[in-house]
């Protein structure tokens, strides 16, 4: 090996003498910034157990089974939460139904198949193209590479508009079901619309949630698949979308509980908010159900001036606040149970 | 742990252990046509070549990143590819099994004749030959599932059974079966780096390909983990073709049959591209490199 002298050596620096240690001193500003966060944190966490503590102290006299099992009345005495409870489980399951399957597909096709290997795919048609097919084949492949050529833009704009639909105020969502599922489709008022309409509100939120879980699984597992060779499908199919499941759960779980809590746009699709019918647990029966709802049997009870009818509000907050907590905290436990540190 | 690993650049010499698989893994299929048509340079100590890489170029978009590389790979036979990092190893290595195909905005040309006929060609299934011609990469990058699952999905997505048999003889030729033997259902993750690489290997194994490409498998192991792994390359030598990226010298010297020494080269200003600088036997890279930009690299002066 060819050891070559550098020419002229920098002589080695002058042994400088040790600066002495600093002493401890005090950082006004870092103190300041210390307190001002913590104070801060202390107004939210001070707020929430006021709600929580106020809601409980009025409602929790009237919480009992009976409450939980009779239908609504007018006497405060009797009322009961049952079909607001039975309204809002068959919403959740509808949304679920439509919303996750949607979603989910959206998702997978924004994050994998859209903006990948475009290039690939326009020279394959074009060669194809120029290889002399005629008639209705060309045709197909023409539409095929103008498709390919404008798909960016059609990706790039279906990215930015889904942001900002799921910025959309929720009663705009109830006019536009109110529209479409009442008007156009011609569904009766009923926990069908709501439900339909509760899946087009949080779609947005559950397409957002799951490309976020699929973009975190790195690209070595889908280059990893597909080097074996697999085909992309397979790589994301069997590989890429289990390890993103566990975020995709907890993001629809997130966005269910948006839904479930949601008024406005169940008061536009026709919402009963007094009724003393029981809406049937069957899904199937939906389209002929009233639309009840938690919230909406909440907002009703509220509105009335007799004390009684405040004290079962308070009930239906607590009821509607134990389901949210338990559905965030079994979003909570999938995240830290099978999140991946990669 | 194996210790019979000296730094000599005779790996032929070295005693070879081999366990054939009950199935023949041996391939021996379309290696027929087109054989001997454009030879390339006489190399006797070294096989008839699987690839030949005529005028290969790479762009990223507008970048240029690798040009003219022109080479023949042997059959059976462990090849380097060396050179600073940038200069497009990587690069030129994923175009062998048309891995370039999934990065948006890459385009390939010239011709990769494999086994006689242009692997680049638009109307070569990419997904067939990714069967045909695996990849281990250079981060350990195990699906997250169990042991036996990252060995037999390969399987399934090929259309090869997954029987018990199978994976173990994957796993013995990955030399991992003895560590994993008792916790096939484990998750992958919870084997060391130095493990799950070899579980990569396995995986790629298990296909039974023709080629295993390997982008600096090594590059994020410990010492020993590396030579367990360069043992096991020059074990499975004899059955695949091994295309191996490294920036490790002292590695390819141990390790490979030939050398490809790739660099970069400035065009226009500021413009830097990939080329090969020059291809040969791992004998003859070492002790008697052509180019001086070998040689300055070889002797630690560049890079
Ligand atoms: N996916 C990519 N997109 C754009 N440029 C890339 C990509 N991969 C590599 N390059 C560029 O190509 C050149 C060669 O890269 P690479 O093949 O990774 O080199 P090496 O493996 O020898 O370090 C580099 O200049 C790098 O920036
Ligand atoms: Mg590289």
């Amino acid at each position: 090996m060819t050891t070559l002298e550098a020419p002229g050596t920098p002589p080695p620096p002058p042994a400088a003498a040790t600066r002495p240690l600093a002493r401890k001193r005090s950082r006004p500003s870092e103190q300041l910034f210390k307190w001002l966060v913590m104070g801060l944190t202390a107004i939210t966490i001070a707020m929430l157990i006021w709600l929580i503590s106020s809601v409980v102290i009025k409602g929790a006299g009237s919480l009992s089974w009976a409450f939980l099992a009779d239908k609504p009345s007018s006497n405060p005495d009797k009322a009961g939460f049952n079909s607001a409870l039975r309204g809002s489980v068959v919403l959740m399951i509808i949304t679920i139904f439509f919303a996750w399957p949607i979603g989910v597909a959206a998702a997978l096709y924004l994050e994998k198949f859209a903006t990948q290997s475009a290039e690939a795919s326009e020279r394959k048609v074009r060669e194809r193209l120029g290889s002399g097919v005629s008639g209705v084949h060309a045709g197909w492949l023409r539409v095929r590479l103008s498709w390919l050529r404008v798909r960016p833009r059609v990706v790039h704009l279906v990215d930015v508009n889904i942001s900002n639909l799921a910025a959309v105020p929720s009663i705009i969502y109830g006019l536009l079901g109110l529209a479409i599922f009442v008007g156009i489709l011609g569904i009766s008022k009923s926990l069908l619309a709501g439900g339909l309409t509760l899946a087009v509100l949080i779609l947005p939120i559950i397409i957002i949630a799951a490309r976020e879980a699929l973009r975190a699984v790195p690209i070595s597992i889908e280059q990893g698949a597909m080097a074996l060779g697999a085909t992309r499908w397979q790589a994301v199919r069997s590989q890429v979308f289990p390890a993103a499941l566990p975020g995709i759960l907890t993001g629809t779980i997130l966005a269910m509980s948006r839904a479930i809590g949601e008024t406005a746009p169940l008061i536009v699709v026709g919402g009963i908010v007094f009724g003393t019918a029981v809406p049937s647990l069957n899904p199937l029966d939906a389209g002929n159900e009233a639309l009840f709802a938690m919230p909406l049997q909440i907002y009703f009870w509220t509105d009335q001036p007799q004390a009684s009818f405040q004290a079962i509000a308070a009930a239906g907050i607590i009821v509607l606040l134990a389901t949210l907590l338990v559905m965030n905290l079994v979003a909570i436990i999938l995240r830290n149970r099978y999140s991946k540190r990669w | 742990m194996t210790t019979n690993v000296e730094p000599d650049t005779t790996a032929d010499d070295a005693p070879i252990e081999i366990q054939l698989s009950a199935g023949a893994a041996t391939p021996t299929h379309a290696v027929a046509a087109g054989q001997g048509a454009a030879a390339g340079p006489a190399q006797p100590e070294l096989g008839p070549p699987i690839f030949q890489l005529r005028d290969l170029g790479v762009w990223y978009g507008k970048n240029e990143a690798v040009r003219g590389v022109s080479m023949d790979i042997p059959k059976n036979a462990i090849t380097a590819i060396i050179g600073p990092s940038g200069c497009g190893k990587s690069t030129t290595l994923r175009c062998l099994n048309r891995m370039n195909d999934l990065v948006p905005g890459a385009r390939v040309n010239g011709e990769i004749l494999f086994g006689g006929e242009d692997l680049l060609s638009s109307d070569v299934d990419p997904v067939d030959l990714r069967g045909r011609i695996g990849m281990v990469f250079q981060k350990p990058s195990p699906f997250p599932k169990s042991i036996k699952d990252n060995i037999e999905f390969g399987m399934k997505v090929n259309g090869i059974k997954p029987t018990a048999e199978r994976v173990e003889q994957a796993l013995v030729d990955a030399a991992l079966w003895d560590e994993v033997k008792d916790r096939l259902k484990d998750e992958a993750f919870s084997l060391s780096g130095g493990q799950q690489q070899r579980l990569c290997i396995a995986r790629a194994i298990a296909v039974e390909p023709e080629v295993i490409l390997m982008d600096e498998p090594c590059s994020a192991l410990d010492p020993i983990a590396t030579l367990a792994i360069e043992d096991l390359m020059k074990n499975i030598a004899e059955r695949f073709t091994l295309v191996v990226v490294t920036h490790n010298m002292q590695q390819a010297a141990r390790i490979s049959d030939q050398v490809a020494f790739m660099t970069v080269e400035g065009k226009a200003e500021g413009e830097r591209c990939g080329v090969l600088a020059e291809v040969g036997t791992a004998r003859e890279i070492f002790s008697a490199p052509k180019d001086p930009r070998t040689e300055a690299y070889i002797t630690g002066r560049v890079g």
